[in-house]
């Protein structure tokens, strides 16, 4: 029980000390106690929100992936398993396309939201069969979702020599430098809804995990249970798409590596695949924006490179379960 | 032993279910639960006898007739409230699940805000899985398994434990385990159990038996009167003799079917 509580406080402080070092570390090193006005303006205007959009994203594709992987009962699965990411990428390059600027640099941030939700309604509308969802149903219709998505995000592309599109291609990949303070806020809201939703379902999300009878003589209703479940990691995934397009690894990953240290209680494995998440995605930023400057690497590209050697190592010392 | 006088937990009256109007699965089924009652319900594959426990647990809604827990009817019981009073453990346990035993048992606690006087703890140590508790469910025999998940049962604090076969694939000594620390959990807190099981043999050690066929009841009443060559016969299709001994036991002898 001690060692458990150490192991959670270690998990609270990773995060915290990643923000503080990503202030600091960039291509270029800033002390933030003597930093000069340009220093500072780079901290405040620059570092600052790139490493809380980082964080936000992070947070929000750990926890997701803990509670989708416990709904669908599928350990592969992953925030963009549902083709909720395919909607959003869809919208955003036909609003790159279309040289929508309605909102400003809110306007792709939008589209892509808009996007998720609409995909997550309609993967909701197809997985719903005699009052309630059904694991594999959502999982069926995610993925071909997905690939029609996918198939008219490719038609677009090859028929289009826009340079929006390749803007938006990038985005889609993962970029972190559109960051900026106003985006702040709305991240805030959705990740911060999203985390709390699931945590507070997530004594249901074990008992479902145990099976839908076993949930039922726990006294949790299935169906509505895992309808509250699915907003919650829609929201989760829509928020960070629109924040910053799409990050591999974490949303897979993380919470495998989280039930590696403490276990598969979601009351615990939510909230830390969440801190977890966030400070990996911020670590890869600062390794992508440092190691080849001035030039970023996409941050989701580090994730994977630093984070999947380290679970196959996992995976091979530790005496691993399924989800 | 129960008499009509004693409380009933649960009663089904009339209680029909069906998919399709076609084919109905129950058929204006009664039967009632006592107090302390442990029931063996016999019937053959098809019969609905997983069918009457889901109905009685309330996962699936009647299509006809009345569920009443404790005199009230079952679908007016919040869902907490009513998983405080019946607990039921499906006959397939998916045994990958990730949790440790004491993370499974303490799911039990679910349903209160308050923890009920049983602990995981002792628990376990009724079930007899006291040393266990950090272990994965994927490490422990089928017998533990079982018990396992009667100590989640026993947390949880129902007074009516519906179980659907549960000794399928235990070994004959891990069945007589089973039935034995149901019969104490009987004895010591009062709690009534309805377990499918296909067992003849087992179930001429119970209080009560019921058996289906077609989705409707044969015969309700002690293993002497229900479990007759005659009933048998038409429930299951074999012959069987049943073998009356000396001091008051009895046992099934199958007869020649070939």
């Amino acid at each position: 029980m001690r060692s458990m509580k150490l192991k959670i406080v270690i998990i609270v402080c990773i995060p915290v000390l990643v923000f503080g070092l990503s202030l600091v570390a960039g291509p270029k090193m800033i002390n933030p106690f003597s930093a000069d006005d340009i220093s500072r303006e780079i901290l405040f205007s620059i570092r600052a929100p790139r490493s809380l959009v980082a964080l936000l994203m992070g947070m929000a594709l750990g926890a997701s992936g803990a509670v989708l992987q416990g709904i669908l009962k599928n350990p592969l699965a992953d925030p963009y398993i549902l083709g909720i990411s395919s909607g959003a990428s869809l919208a955003a390059a036909l609003g790159f396309m279309a040289g929508a600027v309605f909102l400003g640099t809110f306007t792709i941030p939008l589209l892509a939201f808009i996007g998720a939700l609409i995909t997550g309604s309609i993967v909701g509308i197809m997985g719903w069969k005699r009052g309630g969802l059904w694991p594999e149903r959502l999982l069926l219709a995610g993925v071909g979702l997905s690939f029609l998505f996918s198939a008219l995000l490719m038609l677009f592309m090859s028929i289009s020599n826009d340079e929006g599109l390749r803007r938006a291609m990038l985005w889609i990949f993962g970029d972190l430098s559109m960051s900026e303070w106003s985006k702040i806020p709305y991240g805030m809201i959705f990740v911060g809804v999203g985390i709390l939703l699931s945590l507070s379902r997530a004594k249901a999300l074990n008992a479902l995990i145990l099976g839908d009878e076993f949930a039922h003589s726990l006294g949790f209703s299935p169906h509505r249970e895992r309808f509250i479940l699915f907003v919650s990691v829609g929201l989760l995934t829509a928020a960070s798409v629109s924040l910053g397009g799409m990050i591999g690894f974490i949303g897979l990953l993380v919470p495998h590596i989280i039930r590696f240290f403490i276990g598969s209680d979601s009351r615990l494995l939510i909230p830390c695949s969440a801190l977890i998440g966030g400070a990996l995605l911020c670590v890869a930023d600062i390794i992508s924006k440092s190691v080849l400057p001035p030039m970023e690497l996409p941050a989701g590209i580090v994730t994977a490179i630093i984070g999947s050697p380290y679970f196959l190592y996992l995976l091979r010392r530790k005496n691993v379960l399924s989800i | 032993m129960s008499s009509a006088s004693e409380p009933k937990i649960l009663e089904l009256r009339r209680v029909s279910f069906s998919y399709s109007r076609q084919r109905p699965l129950i058929r204006e089924l009664s039967f009632s639960v006592g107090e302390g009652e442990f029931i063996g319900l016999l019937g053959a594959n098809g019969s609905g006898k997983s069918t009457v426990l889901k109905l009685a647990s309330g996962i699936l809604k009647p299509s006809g007739g009345d569920i009443l827990l404790w005199s009230k009817p079952l679908r007016t019981y919040h869902n907490r409230d009513r998983a405080k009073l019946i607990s039921y453990l499906p006959q397939t346990l998916d045994i990958a699940v990730p949790f440790t035993i004491r993370e499974l048992v303490g799911m039990g606690l679910y349903p209160y805000d308050i923890p009920p006087a049983m602990s995981v703890d002792s628990a376990l140590e009724m079930v007899g899985l006291q040393g266990e508790a950090s272990a994965y469910l994927t490490d422990l025999s089928g017998g533990e398994k079982r018990r396992t998940f009667i100590a989640m049962t026993l947390v949880q604090g129902a007074g009516l434990l519906l179980l659907d076969e549960p000794l399928a694939n235990l070994d004959i000594k891990y069945q007589i385990e089973l039935v034995r620390l149901l019969k104490t959990l009987r004895d010591e807190k009062n709690i009534s159990i309805v377990m499918a099981l296909h067992d003849i043999n087992m179930a001429l050690q119970f209080s009560k038996v019921i058996l289906v066929k077609d989705g409707a009841i044969l015969g309700v009443g002690s293993p002497a009167e229900v479990l007759t060559d005659a009933l048998i016969k038409d429930a299951f299709d074999v012959r069987v003799n049943i073998m009356r001994q000396t001091d008051g036991s009895s046992y099934i002898h199958y007869g020649d079917n070939a």
